[in-house]
């Protein structure tokens, strides 16, 4: 985007990925939530926490998957 | 490089095949709509976080109902203008116009999808350098992938710009 880091995180990866982003983060949620469960606050940073690790890695970069889900 | 390969021809089979069988049908026939692909990534330099400026980027359809329309969320054909809201919001003042994601879960607990207090703790632990005063914020159903290109991602940037990001946190729903 323009010079700007750019990194998506997705629960529906398998649509993302067709677009060939920079930095793509696939998790095992669902519609409804990007980070995690409601109320789980420990949940929801280790899923931000990851997705902001990849702004600091040269792109573009394979996919990354994790176990997250509801 | 282009954010979407062989626009045209993407737009203008949506205009021919997927357009017409639904103002013919009413009905939205997924099997005949062509999902964007690109065969290529672009390729951009990692950030220091704890020195940068992020942006974070939501499909939620969250809105200030006080002072802003709601996104046309019953439209068949998406909406695709930008509201934004300060980085620092209370949820308590937001909404969401989006017909296709339950509520449930955004309703107990905004963080879900728009994890500002976390990006805040972030901030103030210095893992990031600072987030953008407002969150770039739309409707993520949006068909028309070529008028996503055209009309939204601009109007994206030219805040992205306005506000100096230097990252950006995208979180579709």
């Amino acid at each position: 985007m323009e010079g700007i880091a750019t990194v998506i995180v997705a629960w529906n990866g398998g649509r993302v990925r067709l677009l060939s982003v920079p930095r793509l983060l696939i998790t095992r949620l669902a519609r409804g939530t990007v980070f995690g469960r409601p109320g789980d606050p420990a949940q929801q940073c280790r899923v931000l926490e990851m997705a902001l690790s990849l702004l600091e890695k040269n792109a573009p970069l394979e996919p990354v998957y994790i176990k997250e889900r509801l | 490089m282009e954010i979407l390969e062989n626009k045209e021809q993407w737009s203008a089979d949506y205009q021919k095949s997927w357009v017409p069988n639904r103002q013919a049908t009413g009905k939205s026939d997924w099997s005949i709509y062509q999902k964007p692909k690109n065969n290529k990534a672009p390729g951009r330099p990692g950030i220091t976080l704890s020195q940068s400026r992020l942006m974070l980027i939501s499909s939620a359809g969250g809105y200030l109902p006080a002072s802003q329309q709601p996104f046309d969320a019953p439209s068949p054909y998406g909406d695709y203008t930008l509201r934004t809201f300060p980085s620092d919001i209370s949820f308590e003042f937001l909404a969401y116009a989006h017909d296709h994601y339950p509520h449930e879960m955004i309703d107990q607990d905004a963080q879900v999808a728009l994890p500002l207090g976390h990006l805040a703790e972030l901030v103030n632990a210095g893992s990031i350098g600072s987030l953008t005063p407002s969150v770039a914020s739309f409707m993520g159903y949006q068909p028309d992938a070529a008028r996503v290109v055209d009309k939204l991602v601009p109007k994206i940037v030219a805040l992205a710009k306005q506000e100096a990001a230097e990252a950006a946190l995208l979180a579709p729903l």
